[in-house]
C-alpha cells in the first residue's frame, strides 16, 4: 500500500488500473475528463494493457463497452451530465443485456442553464436504468468503491453495470490523501472476470435479440431478482475488501451517532463529510442529533432505511437535486421505504447544493434545527438568495 | 487547520498553486485538502482555488469563505474582483506585485506581503511576460510569509509533479521565498484610490435567464488587454460590433464603435476582424501590475 495525494478522478483512474480493466472508451466532458485523461496516460505508458477506443459522443463509447463485455471482458467508460442523458438509450441495453461494466460519473448539473457544479440530477434522472448507483464522500471511498463495484457487479447473482458517482469539484477536482492498496492484493480480491454466458468468437449465440410478450417477462423478472441480490451480496463484498485492506464504507446506508438520537439528517454524497462533522459539533451541545448516508441509491435500500426509521422520530433528508417530483427523489423513496412500517417518524424534505452551491456547516445546522423544531413534511429550498438578490422581479 | 485561498487567472497556474501546496504539505506529514473552482475554461478568466491544511483530515467540504491567507496571483485581479473578502482579522494576504508592500490596496487589519513573482518567473524562463506562470515563485512567498508549508517539502513536491522545468521552478520558489516583503497588521495602507467599485448584485429577471443579454453579466475581470480604435480610420464597416461575442460593441450616433468596458472580456476578436486593422489589444492602467 502507498498514500498518495490523488484528485477523486484521478483516485477513480487508479482504481480501473488496479482492477485492470481491458476496454476503456469514453467521450471527454467536464469534469470528468480527468478520469479517462489519466487512463489513456496509463494505457499509452503500458502501465495498464488495455484497448482505449476513441468515440465521436458518450452513445458510441457505452455502446464499445456494452459489446466488449458482451465477449467478456472487464470495461469501463466515465462521463457526466449532458454526456450521460445522451447515454440514456444505451444505459437500459446495458442492464437488459446483463453487461457487468463500472461507469464513473461526476455529478454536474444539468442544462439549462450551463453549470458545470456539483448536482444529483443528472444520475437521479437515471434510477430506472437497472443501474447501481454509488454516491462516494471521499477519494479513498471513490477508489474502494470502483474495485468493491467490479466484485458486486460480476456476481454471477447480479451481473448488472454499477456507477460509481464523484460530486463535481468536491471529489472530481479535490485532492487529499488515498491510500492505494499493491496491485497484488487487489489481484486477490477481484480476480480476472469470469467469462461465463458471454459472446466467444466461434459460438453462436444472441444477447438481447428480439423476444416476445412470450419470454421478454421473464427476462425483466431476472433482472429483479439479480436487484434483489445486490442487498444480500454487497456486504459480503465488503467484508472480503475489509480482509484484504483493512477499510469497509459500511454497506449501502451507514449511520453516524443514529443512536438515541431525536432527529437524523439523511445525506448523499460529500454533504455527508460536512454533516458529520456539524453532528459531532451538535452532539457535544447536548443536541441528539445523527446522521445516515445513502451511499447506494440504487437499489434502494430499503431495509436499512426501515430499521432506522423504526427508532427515530424526524428524518431530514437532503436532495442534491431538483426532480419535478411531490418530493426530493431521496425523501419520495425514503417515504415509499417506510409506508408499510408500523413506526411512521416524520419525514422533511431539504433541497440544498443544487448546481454546485455550497452546502455549508452553517446549513446543515439550520437543517437540524428546523428539523427539531417543527418543521412539517413540505419541501424546503434550503440555501435560496436572500429575495432581493435572488428573486425574480 | 489554515485555510488558503488563490485568486488568479486561467492559465498562470493558481490550480496547479493549490494542487502542489496539498502535495508539499502532505510531504511535511500534514493532512491537505485542495480544490478549485472554475466556470469556464479560458485563459485570462479569473479562477479561484481553496487549500485547508491540518494535522487530521480535513472534516468539511465546501469553498473557503473565511481565508486565514488570500494568495493574488494577478495584481490586476486587486482592481476587479473582491479578494479580501472575507479574510481574518489578522489574516495574510500575499500579492504578485512589485509595488511597496506599504502600497497594496488592502484593509489595514490583515498582514501584507508582496512578491514581484512576475519578474522572478521571467528571470527562470517560466511563461512569458504577458503570460508569466508564477505559480511556484509565488508558493515559495507563501512558504516563508505563512509557513503553511516548508520550502524543503515544497522543493519535493515541485521535482516530483512539475512535469517541466523543474529545476527552474525550484529555484523560482527559493527566489520568491527569498524576496517577499511583509507588514504587519494595523500599518496603514498607502495605496491610492481606486475607481472601480463593485457591480451591484445580478436581480435575476422574470422570465427564463436565457433572455438576459450577455451584457448583463459584467465580464471585465476576464480582460487583461484592452480593445484600442484609431477612430480615424476606422471605415464604419460595423465587423466589430457583428462579431463581439459578448454584445460589447455599441455604435455611437455617427456610427463609430465604442467598447462598453464593463462587458469586454478582452478577448481581441474585434480586433482580428476588423479589415482596416484600426483596433490594437493594449494593455491599460486597470490591468498592469
Amino acid at each position: 500500500m502507498t498514500r498518495e495525494v490523488l484528485s477523486g478522478n484521478y483516485a477513480q483512474a487508479y482504481a480501473v488500473r488496479l482492477a485492470r480493466a481491458r476496454v476503456i472508451s469514453a467521450y471527454p466532458i467536464t469534469p470528468q475528463t480527468t478520469i479517462v485523461e489519466k487512463l489513456s496516460e496509463f494505457v499509452a505508458s503500458g502501465e495498464l494493457d488495455a484497448r482505449f477506443v476513441e468515440v465521436e459522443s458518450e452513445h458510441s463509447a457505452l455502446q464499445v463497452v456494452v459489446s466488449a463485455a458482451g465477449l467478456g471482458a472487464r470495461t469501463y467508460t466515465a462521463t457526466s451530465s449532458q454526456g450521460l442523458l445522451l447515454m440514456h438509450e444505451l444505459l437500459h441495453w446495458a442492464s437488459g443485456m446483463r453487461a457487468p461494466i463500472v461507469m464513473g460519473v461526476v455529478n454536474r448539473a444539468v442544462a439549462p442553464p450551463w453549470n458545470i457544479g456539483a448536482d444529483h440530477t443528472d444520475t437521479i434522472a437515471q434510477r430506472d436504468t437497472g443501474w447501481l448507483q454509488f454516491y462516494p464522500e471521499s477519494n479513498q471511498e471513490v477508489l474502494d468503491t470502483v474495485l468493491e463495484a467490479y466484485r458486486l457487479a460480476e456476481s454471477p447473482e447480479v451481473r448488472l453495470p454499477a456507477m460509481v458517482n464523484e460530486d463535481a469539484f468536491y471529489l472530481s477536482h479535490t485532492y487529499e490523501p488515498v491510500d492505494v492498496p499493491t496491485p497484488e492484493i487487489v489481484d486477490r480480491f477481484l480476480p480476472p472476470r469470469e467469462s461465463h454466458a458471454v459472446l466467444r468468437p466461434g459460438v453462436a449465440a444472441r444477447l438481447g435479440s428480439f423476444t416476445g410478450p412470450d419470454h421478454y417477462v421473464e427476462f425483466r423478472h431476472e433482472l429483479a431478482r439479480a436487484t434483489e441480490a445486490v442487498g444480500k451480496r454487497l456486504p459480503e463484498v465488503e467484508e472480503e475488501y475489509r480482509r484484504f485492506t483493512g477499510r469497509s464504507h459500511g454497506g449501502a446506508f451507514p449511520t453516524y451517532r443514529a443512536e438515541g438520537a431525536d432527529a437524523v439528517l439523511v445525506t448523499m454524497g460529500t454533504t455527508s463529510t460536512t454533516a458529520r462533522t456539524v453532528v459531532d459539533e451538535m452532539r457535544a451541545e447536548g443536541l441528539k442529533v445523527g446522521l445516515a448516508k445513502l451511499r447506494m441509491f440504487r437499489p434502494f435500500p430499503d431495509d436499512a432505511v426501515r430499521e432506522l426509521a423504526g427508532s427515530v422520530d424526524r428524518l431530514g433528508v437532503v436532495d442534491r437535486s431538483y426532480t419535478f417530483g411531490p418530493a426530493g427523489a431521496a425523501a419520495t423513496e425514503v417515504r415509499a421505504a417506510i409506508y408499510p412500517t408500523p413506526h411512521h417518524p416524520l419525514v422533511a424534505g431539504f433541497l440544498a447544493g443544487v448546481g454546485g452551491r455550497d452546502v455549508t456547516p452553517a446549513h446543515v445546522r439550520r437543517m437540524f434545527e428546523e428539523l427539531l423544531g417543527n418543521p412539517g413534511e413540505a419541501t424546503r429550498w434550503e440555501d435560496l438568495l436572500p429575495a432581493e438578490v435572488g428573486a425574480h422581479g | 487547520m489554515i485555510e488558503i485561498r488563490f485568486h488568479g487567472r486561467g492559465g498562470q497556474g493558481a490550480v496547479v498553486a493549490s494542487e502542489l501546496l496539498a502535495q508539499a504539505a502532505f510531504l511535511d506529514g500534514r493532512e491537505p485538502q485542495c480544490f478549485p473552482f472554475f466556470g469556464v475554461e479560458r485563459r485570462g478568466a479569473p479562477v479561484t482555488a481553496y487549500a485547508r491544511i491540518d494535522d487530521r483530515p480535513v472534516g468539511v467540504r465546501t469553498s473557503i469563505v473565511n481565508p486565514d491567507v488570500v494568495v493574488v496571483l494577478d495584481p490586476g485581479l486587486l482592481a476587479t474582483t473582491p479578494v479580501c473578502d472575507g479574510l481574518k482579522d489578522g489574516g495574510l494576504l500575499l500579492v504578485n506585485s512589485p509595488r511597496p508592500v506599504e502600497r497594496l490596496a488592502a484593509p489595514d487589519s490583515v498582514r501584507r506581503a508582496a512578491v514581484d513573482a512576475t519578474a522572478i518567473a521571467v528571470a527562470h524562463g517560466l511563461g512569458s511576460r504577458t503570460m508569466p506562470i508564477v505559480n511556484t515563485t509565488v508558493l515559495g512567498a507563501l512558504a516563508r510569509a505563512s509557513g503553511a508549508v516548508s520550502l524543503e517539502a515544497l522543493g519535493r513536491a515541485i521535482d516530483r509533479f512539475v512535469p517541466s522545468h523543474p529545476e527552474a521552478n525550484r529555484a523560482a520558489a527559493s527566489d520568491g521565498f527569498a524576496s517577499v516583503r511583509c507588514v504587519d497588521a494595523g500599518v496603514p495602507s498607502s495605496a491610492p484610490p481606486t475607481a472601480w467599485a463593485p457591480t451591484a448584485p445580478l436581480v435575476l429577471p422574470d422570465g427564463p435567464i436565457a433572455t438576459v443579454p450577455s451584457r448583463s453579466i459584467r465580464t471585465a475581470a476576464w480582460r487583461t488587454l484592452t480593445p484600442s480604435i484609431d477612430l480615424a480610420r476606422c471605415t464604419r464597416c460595423n465587423f466589430c460590433w457583428k462579431y463581439c461575442p459578448d454584445d460589447a460593441v455599441e455604435l455611437d450616433a455617427r456610427g463609430y464603435p465604442v467598447i462598453a468596458l464593463d462587458s469586454c472580456k478582452g478577448c481581441g476578436i474585434c480586433a482580428q476582424v476588423c479589415p482596416p486593422k484600426t483596433i490594437a489589444m493594449v494593455a491599460t492602467e486597470e490591468t498592469a501590475p
